[in-house]
């Protein structure tokens, strides 16, 4: 029997119902399967996050008014930058149309170019911050301050998990993004609704998990530990009686004890076949993806993947870095799309990819000794891409202005974004609360719309 | 017409509503009885019970401020069906008979008002002429009807007198009487009392967050006085650790974390933890609890004697974020009032306009976070004054580094086709040819992937298998090509350093970031890079040094004579200053009043650039007795804090020990322990809650006080045996017939246990914090609190996000909690310490031991099963006692009595 349907059977005695607060989230079993509002096309997440802010007019929002106006000042209105912002920068990169949706990509993104008609492009989004801080905040809990639950923990909130014995969310990045912890937090929901972040440098499954192994104990010793935990439970529970809470709260370890074999096999990715392997082993964001493959394909809700750590894609100084970057990103992506596609998961699945905010158009004065080549943070345009379960592939939702500063045409906000993504998995999300303090607080705070427009 | 199609009703049942309303449209504009009606029943009705969420605010997708909105209704359809009562939304949700929809949803309608609505939609729903009520413009002056000061929570704190009960014998204290009473009116009667050890383990996590010790067991089982327990909780409470115990509770509430409070960084802050401390301290000496709130509000305020005392207390808003943190956790956290809920707009429950906010956002505007001192002022300078001297030599140091890397670079470049064509040659023999920098030529020369094209006809002339002639030449080519870059580098550099404005204007960061500086072109610029720039790094990217830079690290073998002097005289005389350094002085957290404070304008639905009326400094309407009480010394905080910590106010007092109350019960007798507002939820034991509040008043805000009328009470000696009966009626036990048990001790509880019973406890009290992960063994509360990251082990087990105020942590259970008991190295140490521990304390008899475990770990003796349990699986396992005893133990940790209190 496993943890679910035990609870479900010892619950069931206990008349609980109506419970709230602390007695509701250790009784009724918080990471049980739940329906949502309305059947949901896709039943998880992954999230590619390219930190530090992915330049819109060099990889999916072509602009070549940009290349005539190159070296000159932006025409038109007052700009509003974070640091001073010199004259507009053609790409160094050339766009070309792919697929039959003819959406045009740039080069430095042949292989997603090749799927892009699994994709759907928001070209239209943009944000409330230009620092990074507020703005992944934004991104990832729907709010600038932190505090409030992450994207990933009202997923998990609203739809628990599927997969006991392993965790219902998992942030993967090789070591901390900007922000760390408030990224993936449950903040005033229970904590089992957090991100579990695992670093995932390392390809051996004992040394992402804390406390996966026991160097000193075989699984037959272990057996041999939970046989008599058994034991004292029961005459425990025979002792103090029924008591909301406590059952769920004395089986944790039975639960981990199946943990230990179940995720050294899920993180394990050496267990994939050398041709899978190939296409994602070449960077720590390539094997997250594959990893990610993996979870999904277990039960886990939601996976994030932070490309690096701090902010990779902050490419102030030379935005030429993005090439490298998306060299390491491409391949993965394409794979992911792939592998999800022949293992069935590819409809049921929702893949985000993104940045907490795009990049201006135009040239940043940088420092004097770097004689610089970047972007500066954009937040009134960028680009983010959807694809898979509830995503219409192959379309381009939106638009910037003619230099892709600003959004123009179907401005979306990030509210909306998240809206959608709830929508997708069955949720209306005015309706997905949790309260605090007195107040039904949302993951879109008081605003966002659905976007129809890209629901398959 | 679409988007009016009502999901409930049907289709029907709409069209039958729109012909009935269409019909009756004529009627309707004539009935003067039924206009009245609607004035004097329905309008009133709905503009106290539904205008707070069902007009701008349109919640649920629903206005009810015109006879259209009503009849288009909103997201459940229309919100009428006129001349159908019962077939009409609106009706179902205030009878409460529809499935989800229940409205008001905080307060029932009384009877007479629902038949009154029942009878305007049997009538036809008559609106009078005036259509709709027009927008209530936000400058409006806001009034607070008398229905919203009639809330519970806003009515002076009344004396209670302890009601009659029928059972005489059972109450032994005031607390008794109450909880009695409450049980006896729906006919329940308590459960047994808890037996002594339960007890006695019961009462010493509650106030110490520690298991009871073997002589603190024996103690107290064997006093058999009548005043054994109250010796037990004097004894609890004098304990150093109660206030380590307590802290903690208040330290979530506060947002307690060793580094600044921000959006975008997480600055550790090393002096944080002397704000912790404070707390500690405070709750050790019962700081009486009006200046303990004081203290945290305005310190800085408070009269000379006893203000040093209380200064640390303003970490609570310094650590903050300045601003709208800082009103919502005030507020919450002392007042139980949701106050930033009025933000963007008036407070949608309770009375609390947008005016009232800002109001107290200016109090806090007009203060700053500052850095105090600890040591004399002229401590302070001396240091800042030597940090001067260190820094400037240091920038002495590193501009004469630079200077010489240039020179260096210059010069080197000169010889850049001599270094060209030896590198082609692999010719080592040049006399004046460095070595170092040859060998970066040959490795920048093999690799003909470049950036940029500038080098692509020496690479072209590779292929063709050249003679010296043509290389040389190609190399001069280049070697031209190089020096005028580099020269055009340094006019760039050189313009860039005017439009800056010199060297000062450089390190202006905002002067940097609104210059217009010009640049190289892209392709020269990576060319340029890798001539004579230094080594650049990015988060996704790494490049190189340039062939031709030496940097502050490798240039001293260039350096020769004058300069080598030069730069080791300076090098002596930095590090002599360094050394000299003292560490930087200790110092707190606090606030001070801005040189001018001033009132801000209310931001008009929370946009700061869209700005409303000024609103004056002061406290909130509803608290303010007659006017509104303003703020008139300087920003006001200290006006705030008297207005906060004040028996006059009905809030604070109630707060504080409804949270005491929590933290004994699991529950607070207002579950809701940070909103006392309409959407918080009702005490259920009101007068139990205000003779607790007048009790505290009277004491002197002694929170001991009300620890003890709480812990003395036969109530909190309650076991948490089930009684089937009870449970029917109560099945929360939100009455109180049992004791409460808690599924799983917090974090702190839980590894500072592991370490008591293991003998490895490191008592020190106070001090910075220690980091988890380098094995210390301090109380948890001494640990490092990180805002970005959060120790895993610790927000595994519940530990809050500490960016947010927290009230009461959820338990959860997971996976892998269980997996910090099976193969955490702590737990197997902790393991491993007890078992040694036993066998010094009482040898190694099996039997003897597993007895003194039991009594160590769950303040009992093993029953004679258990013990034969234990004797079984230490004798069939490994032939290694010692293993075997590790085994065992680790497997008496992960049981739910231990990691439960019951």
């Amino acid at each position: 029997m496993d943890r679910r349907t035990l609870l479900q059977t010892l619950g069931g005695g206990f008349g609980l119902a109506g419970l709230t607060g602390t007695l509701q989230a250790a009784t009724a079993d918080p990471m049980a399967v739940r329906k949502p509002h309305f059947p949901g096309k896709a039943k998880h997440v992954i999230y590619l996050f390219l930190n530090g802010g992915m330049s819109q007019v060099d990889t999916f929002d072509p602009k070549p008014a940009l290349i005539k106006y190159d070296g000159t000042p932006m025409p038109g209105a007052k700009i509003v930058t974070d640091r001073a912002s010199g004259s507009l920068m053609k790409s160094p990169w050339a766009f070309k149309k792919h697929g039959q949706s003819g959406i045009e990509v740039s080069e430095i993104f042949p292989e997603v170019a090749k799927r892009i008609d699994d994709f759907c492009l928001i070209r239209s989004m943009y944000t409330d911050s230009g620092n990074h801080g507020p703005s992944l905040q934004i991104a990832n809990c729907g709010h600038q301050l932190p505090g409030r639950p992450s994207m990933g923990a009202w997923v998990t909130y609203g739809l628990g998990t599927e997969n006991n014995n392993l965790p219902g969310y998992v942030v993967l990045c090789p070591g901390f993004p900007v922000l760390g912890a408030s990224l993936w937090t449950s903040g005033y929901m229970p904590s089992i609704y957090q991100g579990t972040h695992i670093q995932n440098s390392a390809v051996e499954p004992e040394k992402l998990i804390q406390n996966l192994c026991n160097g000193e104990l075989t699984p037959q010793e272990q057996q041999r530990q939970l046989a008599l935990l058994g034991k004292l439970n029961q005459g425990y529970l025979d002792r103090v009686g029924a008591q909301p809470g406590l059952d769920s709260a004395v089986r944790s370890m039975e639960s981990a004890f199946r943990l230990q074999s179940e995720a050294t096999d899920v993180f394990d990715i050496r267990k994939e076949p050398e041709h899978v392997r190939a296409r994602y082993d070449i960077s720590d964001f390539g094997r997250g993806c594959l990893m990610a493959l993996r979870m999904v394909e277990r039960g886990v809700r939601m996976v994030q993947v932070y490309h690096g750590n701090f902010q990779p894609w902050d490419s102030h100084d030379d935005i030429r870095i993005h090439a490298k970057l998306a060299d390491k990103t491409d391949g993965p992506i394409a794979a992911l799309v792939d592998d999800l596609k022949s293992r069935g998961l590819f409809d049921e699945t929702i893949i985000l990819i993104g940045s907490e905010f795009g990049r201006t158009p135009m040239i940043q004065n940088s420092g004097l000794e770097k004689l610089g080549r970047g972007r500066d943070h954009n937040t009134p345009g960028f680009t983010v891409l959807l694809a898979g379960g509830g995503i219409k592939g192959g379309t381009v939702y939106g638009a910037t202005d003619d230099f892709g500063y600003k959004a123009v045409e179907k401005p979306t906000h990030v509210h909306d974004l998240h809206a959608t993504m709830l929508h997708c998995l069955g949720f209306d999300h005015t309706k997905l609360t949790y309260r605090y303090a007195g107040r039904d607080f949302r993951l879109t705070d008081v605003s966002g719309n659905v976007i129809k427009e890209i629901l398959a | 017409m679409r988007a009016l199609l009502p999901r409930e009703p049907g289709i029907l049942e709409m069209r039958r509503a729109l012909q009935i309303a269409l019909c009756m449209l004529p009627i309707l504009a004539m009935g003067a009885d039924d206009i009245a009606f609607f004035e004097t029943r329905i309008r009133p009705l709905f503009a106290a019970n539904c205008y707070a969420c069902h007009t701008n605010s349109k919640m649920g997708g629903l206005r009810l401020d015109s006879r259209e909105s009503v009849l288009t209704g909103g997201n459940s359809g229309p919100a009428i069906v006129v001349g159908n009562p019962e077939g009409s939304l609106l009706m179902q949700a205030v009878r409460r008979t529809h499935q989800t929809l229940k409205m008001p949803p905080t307060a029932q309608l009384k009877e007479e008002e629902v038949a009154s609505l029942a009878e305007w939609v049997q009538r036809g729903a008559a609106w009078s002429k005036q259509e709709s009520l027009p927008a209530k413009a936000l400058d409006a002056s806001y009034v607070i009807t008398p229905a919203q000061r009639a809330f519970w929570s806003f009515q002076p704190v009344r004396q209670q007198k302890s009601p009659a009960v029928k059972n005489k014998t059972w109450a032994k204290t005031a607390v008794d009487n109450f909880i009695l009473a409450g049980l006896e009116t729906r006919g329940m009667t308590p459960v047994p009392a808890a037996d002594k050890s339960t007890l006695l383990r019961r009462v010493t996590f509650d106030l110490v967050g520690l298991p009871p010790t073997l002589q603190e067991l024996d103690d107290f089982v064997k006093d058999n006085t009548p005043q054994a327990f109250a010796k037990v909780v004097d004894r609890l409470l004098a304990s150093p650790h109660y206030g380590e115990r307590w802290a903690r509770h208040w330290l979530d509430l506060s947002r307690y974390a060793d580094g600044q409070l921000a959006a975008s960084i997480d600055t550790p802050l090393p002096n944080a933890y002397r704000f912790r401390d404070w707390v500690v301290d405070a709750f050790n000496k019962d700081l009486p609890y009006d200046k303990f709130v004081k203290a945290q509000i305005a310190a800085d305020q408070l009269p000379e004697v006893e203000r040093a005392a209380l200064l640390p207390g303003l970490g609570f808003q310094a650590l903050g974020e300045q601003g709208h943190d800082q009103v919502d956790v005030t507020t919450k956290v002392f007042l139980g009032l949701t106050v930033g809920c009025a933000q963007c707009h008036d407070h949608k429950y309770d009375p609390i306009p947008t005016k009232d906010y800002y109001s107290l956002m200016g109090v806090f505007r007009s203060s700053s976070a500052i850095q105090h001192p600890l040591v004399p002022k002229a401590e302070v300078e001396a240091y800042e004054a030597h940090k001067k001297k260190v820094d400037a030599m240091k920038e002495v140091i590193d501009d004469y580094l630079i200077l010489q890397q240039k020179l260096l670079a210059d010069t080197l470049a000169r010889n850049t086709a001599d270094y060209m064509v030896a590198a082609w040659k692999k010719d080592f023999s040049a006399k004046h040819l460095d070595r170092q920098t040859l060998d970066r030529w040959i490795v920048y020369l093999a690799d003909p992937k470049k950036e940029h094209a500038y080098l692509n006809p020496w690479f072209d002339l590779m292929k063709k298998n050249p003679s010296e002639d043509q290389v040389r030449k190609a190399a001069e080519e280049y070697h031209v090509f190089a020096l005028n870059l580099i020269e055009e580098g340094k006019e760039v550099e050189d313009k860039n350093y005017v439009a800056f404005g010199g060297k000062k204007g450089m390190k202006n960061e905002n002067n940097r970031q609104y210059t217009n500086i010009v640049s190289l072109d892209t392709l020269k610029f990576y060319q340029w890079r890798e001539l004579v720039s230094g080594p650049y790094s990015t988060d996704g990217f790494k490049a190189p040094a340039g062939v031709y830079y030496f940097g502050p690290k490798e240039i001293d073998r260039w350096l020769g004579g004058f300069a080598k002097d030069h730069l080791e005289r300076l090098r002596i005389e930095f590090i002599a200053l360094e050394k000299d350094l003292p560490p930087m002085y200790p110092f707190l957290h606090t606030l001070k009043d801005a040189d001018q404070p001033a009132d801000i304008p209310v931001a008009i639905r929370g946009d700061e650039k869209n700005k409303g009326e000024i609103a004056p400094r002061g406290f909130l309407s509803i608290l303010s007795h007659g006017d509104r009480q303003l703020f008139k010394n300087g920003s006001g905080r200290l006006e705030l804090a008297e207005a906060i910590a004040s028996s006059a106010n009905p809030m604070t007092a109630r707060v504080m020990v409804n949270r005491i109350w929590q933290y004994h019960f699991g529950a607070g007798i207002v579950r809701s322990t940070s909103n006392f507002g309409q959407m918080g939820e009702r005490p259920t034991h009101p007068e139990l809650l205000d003779y607790l509040a007048k009790r505290f008043v009277d004491s002197g805000w002694s929170v001991k006080s009300i620890h003890r009328e709480i812990l003395l009470s036969n109530t909190y000696a309650l076991s948490t045996a089930n009684d089937i009966r009870n449970a029917e009626v109560d099945p929360e036990n939100k009455l109180l017939w049992r004791a409460h048990l808690q599924p799983r001790l917090d974090i702190e509880a839980l590894r500072d246990s592991l370490l008591a019973v293991s003998g490895k406890l490191d008592s020190q009290i106070g001090g910075a914090p220690s980091l988890l992960d380098k094995g210390s063994n301090r109380r948890s509360i001494y640990l490092t609190v990180s805002r970005t990251r959060l120790d895993p082990t610790m927000a595994l087990f519940d530990f809050p996000d500490a960016n947010a105020t927290s009230d009461n942590r959820p338990v959860t259970i997971g996976p892998l909690q269980g997996l910090f008991f099976l193969n955490s190295t702590f737990v197997a140490d902790q393991a491993k310490a007890l078992t040694d521990r036993l066998t010094n304390e009482v040898g190694a008899d099996n039997k003897t031991r597993i007895e003194q475990a039991y009594r160590l770990l769950y303040s009992r003796r093993p029953d004679a099963r258990e013990l034969q349990l234990g004797i079984d699986y230490l004798n069939e396992g490994s032939a290694d006692t010692r293993k075997a005893w590790q085994r065992y133990l680790q497997t008496l940790f992960g049981s739910g009595e231990f990691t439960s209190v019951n």
